[in-house]
């Protein structure tokens, strides 16, 4: 670790006062490269430095950011005055075994040997591929890599450095019949692997394709109705309709709450399973340690329908005297770790794809994502592409749909899970304010009855 | 800085720098107690620069020279086409809308504490069972804003916010009701009885939950409503970028009637201790007030220096801008006009309606095009000219401009909405509601 930082973080969490205190230190350096309509509009770089403090006392929290790393013990000093407006009870954060580690970047291809002029040779390649079919009024194009440093350090003995290098790609077209605009696209992400971007003129022709396809489609009247969702929409479903739920800081400070998501208690049929976990290696959720120095894990959530598990960060682990489970995160310096997920998947079951579409009389087959959000025990989604399905078979291109549900009605309604698991790492995610966040999810193709579905 | 001017002005025909330094205090409620304090200081630079219509952009918050010097190098071989001109210094004179107020950064957080407190436990007084978050932000911004054609700006800005939810759960319903207020000075307690008031008697009508009224009902968006369902995915044909790009359905139809004559829109950023109101925008071109819509013709975009460039108008000083970001055409104060019948007639001559307040997963959908569907989070269920209740697991969908084109009513009372609009409440017909 470099030296100046060595002392600044002794001084830091010198501070005499406190039950608990930590600070990080990031450095960053993003690339994006934006196409909007028929032209790139920017190309840039951002560097940007800083550092936060974060101080436990009266069983509150005070919290402090900068940009000059220098003021970090007065920082300490002031962030342990704010907390101390608390009087709540006291919070003792289980001590994990403290370790002096530093983890340098998993990479696979990596995009900072990439020259500027390769990635922009790449993504105008795109661009062209797109706005030559017919009928295409323009595109969206988004191509970022950054470049992430974190310095960890917390009063409990923990020195961790940590390197991380995200791709991310997003491509869409936009269609017109001369009245209405449609969009179409695809996301996708790596953590460390320049490689995806590359290789994807099928995949960019295909999406102008649909485009064209999708401004012709009738949409639907708003209905509930079976849908069968692919993996990308159903990692989706997955991330809105329980993982959130089962970050543990919606439910620590919540009696009645607590009782409706005890552990043991039946959410779904036998064949579901869900698990959570930064510990699953190589994708956008995936980390050794997080933003408070805990180790990663893997998480079961679900197993066999049954609520087994939930992600916790140190202080909710604590209250709810269970075990943390690595999932305290945050988007950058500027903010302090909340509870997030990290790599969410259904897990694969015995039927496949093809069994379920033909065991479905009428419905929608529904792929690709747009969005997703969620409020408590609602949520919704939406699908990029969607198709009807009668006796068996997909017949019709509609339009896009929403989809929306009920966590404790909808996971009961899936009734059929195949066994062809795709991970999604498309997706950032957003909670309090901190977005895009890395995460990734997947899932086999699912089916669920009784989805509330209207036209996107 | 010196160093990066004088390295703009050797290497660059215009050049733009931009500086922010910004400060933030948060003080947090989670579940009826004190979670946190936080404090944050930020500060950076941003750098735009022209050679022969090309376009470079960087932002930092590293003040290492040498580090800009390398990078901006760099992307300035792969610079964006552009045919803006940075505005000219002389031609401009400010406006003095205020927008700063000191003060609240020195009130002591006690005030904030005890008034967050006394908010909850008024709350608890009607429902002892619910469970409150409740939030003070405060932020104070500095920026300066200069460039080769010799216009210098600075702006001093300073920003409160209040928020407040509750929470109640009976078997697995979750029942969750949230407001929102925020000022340049500090927010009087009038507001936040108001909004505590109105918090309260929400609860107190969402905890019964009615059935769903039938498609084809009439349909009454509160303010807030009217924003997230209908005006958001609205405002996305008016950003200069699409109109200039043909991606607006209102690309080149300036005076057309495109809405129903009822309604009249116009953007303001000229209103004294608005927190979305500015003297200029984020390229210095002076703020004024924009109609959008006039008596359902379509009048003006949002422009900025590049899609006013691109569309053949002048900029008229909607240029937004994060320290990271390129400029945006952006709104500041969105002001609807009113209508000639009160909000309780309107409620009065329902049969069987809904009231939409509060939506879940709005802007998610085909906003090109206008149209919105979402889950309705907060929506009260009106029969026989009252409300009784709350809807759930209920959708609703539509597109804006069909919504605006034919409206039944719009109130003569308005609202603010998250302190920087001013709306009614509006009736129409042309939306779907499933469930």
């Amino acid at each position: 670790m470099n030296k100046n930082y060595k002392s600044i973080i002794e001084k830091t969490l010198g501070h005499p006062q406190g039950d608990y205190k930590e600070i990080r230190i990031e450095e960053n350096v993003s690339t994006r490269i934006n196409y909007n309509g028929k032209v790139r509009e920017n190309v840039s770089i951002n560097s940007h430095f800083g550092g936060s403090v974060r101080s436990l006392s009266k069983g509150g929290w005070g919290f402090a950011s900068f940009n000059d790393i220098t003021k970090a013990p007065e920082k300490m000093k002031d962030a342990t005055n704010l907390a101390n407006y608390s009087n709540n009870p006291t919070i003792h954060l289980k001590k994990s075994d403290s370790k002096k580690i530093s983890l340098p970047a998993k990479i696979k291809k990596d995009p900072r040997k990439i020259s500027l002029s390769e990635k922009i040779e790449i993504t105008d390649h795109y661009k062209d591929l797109l706005l030559r079919e017919k009928n295409i009024q323009g595109c969206e194009i988004i191509y970022g890599d950054t470049e992430r440093k974190v310095i960890f350090a917390d009063s409990q003995g923990n020195e961790i450095e940590q390197n991380f290098v995200h791709v991310i790609l997003r491509i869409a077209a936009n269609s017109s019949d001369g009245n209405e605009m449609l969009q179409s696209g695809f996301s996708i992400g790596s953590l460390g692997d320049f490689s995806i971007v590359e290789n994807l003129d099928e995949k960019v022709i295909d999406c102008a394709r649909k485009a064209l396809e999708l401004i012709k489609a009738p949409k639907i009247d708003g209905k509930e109705t079976t849908v069968v969702l692919d993996q990308i929409l159903a990692g989706v479903f997955v991330h809105e309709a329980f993982g959130h739920l089962s970050e543990a800081d919606n439910v620590y400070e919540n009696d009645r709450l607590k009782e409706i998501l005890k552990l043991g208690k039946k959410f779904g049929n036998p064949d579901l399973n869900i698990t959570d976990g930064a510990k699953i290696p190589n994708l956008r959720g995936s980390y050794e340690y997080d933003d408070e120095g805990t180790q990663a894990t893997t998480t079961p959530l679900i197993r066999e329908g049954v609520l087994v598990g939930r992600l916790h960060s140190k202080e909710t682990a604590s209250k709810m005297a269970e075990e943390p489970t690595g999932n305290a995160r945050a988007i950058s310096y500027a903010y302090p770790p909340i509870v997030r997920m990290t790599n969410t998947i259904i897990e694969n079951s015995t039927s496949t794809k093809k069994e379920i579409i033909e065991d479905t009389n009428d419905g929608l087959y529904v792929k690709n994502w747009y969005g997703g959000m969620t409020e408590h025990e609602m949520f919704t989604f939406s699908s990029a592409e969607t198709y009807r399905i009668e006796n068996g078979k997909i017949t019709e291109t509609l339009r896009p749909v929403k989809l929306s549900g009920n966590l404790f009605t909808t996971l009961k309604n899936i009734n059929g899970i195949a066994n062809d698991l795709e991970i999604n790492q498309g997706g950032g995610c957003g909670k309090g304010g901190q977005m895009p966040l890395p995460v990734s999810n997947g899932s086999p193709h699912i089916r669920i009855n009784n989805c509330l579905v209207s036209s996107g | 800085m010196n160093e990066i001017i004088k390295f703009l002005k050797n290497n660059f025909d215009q050049y733009e720098l931009y500086e922010e330094e910004n400060e933030y205090k948060s003080i947090s409620y989670e579940s009826n107690n004190l979670k946190e304090i936080s404090i944050k200081q930020s500060k950076g630079f941003a750098v735009r620069a022209i050679q022969n219509k090309g376009l470079t952009l960087y932002s930092t918050s590293n003040y290492d020279f040498e580090k800009f010097k390398s990078n901006f190098l760099e992307l300035s071989d792969y610079p964006t086409d552009t045919k803006i001109i940075f505005p000219k210094g002389k031609n401009y004179s400010n406006p003095e809308v205020k927008i700063f107020s000191e003060d609240e950064f020195n009130i002591p957080n006690d005030f904030f504490i005890n008034k967050i407190d006394e908010t909850i436990k008024k709350i608890l007084k009607h429902f002892p069972n619910a469970l409150c978050d409740g939030e003070y932000d405060l932020g104070l911004g500095q920026s300066n804003l200069s460039n080769s054609n010799g216009l210098s700006k600075s702006s001093k800005e300073s920003g409160i916010s209040f928020f407040i939810s509750a929470q109640i759960i009976n078997e697995n319903d979750m029942l969750n009701i949230y407001d929102y207020t925020s000022s340049v000075k500090n927010i009087e307690n009038e507001v936040i009885e108001k909004i505590t008031n109105k918090l309260i008697e929400n609860l107190s009508v969402a905890q019964n939950i009615k059935t769903s009224p039938p498609k084809g009902c009439p349909v009454i968006f509160t303010p807030h409503g009217l924003y997230q369902t209908i005006l958001s995915p609205l405002l996305v044909s008016f950003n200069g970028n699409n109109l200039s790009k043909n991606l607006s359905t209102l690309s080149s139809r300036e005076n057309e009637k495109i809405f129903d004559e009822k309604i009249t829109i116009i953007d303001n950023p000229l209103i004294d201790y608005s927190p979305s109101s500015r003297n200029f925008d984020a390229e210095g071109t002076n703020s004024q007030i924009n109609k959008l819509v006039e008596e359902g013709k379509f009048i003006s975009g949002l422009f900025d220096l590049k899609s006013s460039s691109e569309y053949g108008c002048k900029p008229n000083g909607c240029a937004g801008r994060s320290l990271g970001s390129n400029t945006f055409p952006s709104t500041s104060n969105l002001i609807m006009n009113e209508g000639d019948i009160g909000i309780k007639k309107m409620i009065d001559q329902i049969d069987e309606g809904i009231l939409v307040d509060h939506l879940l997963g709005a802007g998610q959908g085909n906003e090109l095009s206008g149209d919105f569907s979402a889950n309705i989070s907060l929506g009260y269920k009106i029969e026989k000219g009252k409300i009784v209740g709350r809807v759930k697991n209920t959708m609703i969908s539509g597109n804006s401009f069909k919504a605006l084109g034919n409206v039944d009513y719009i109130s003569n009372e308005k609202e603010n909405v998250y302190g920087s609009m001013s709306l009614p409440y509006l009736q129409t017909k042309n939306v779907e509601i499933s469930s």
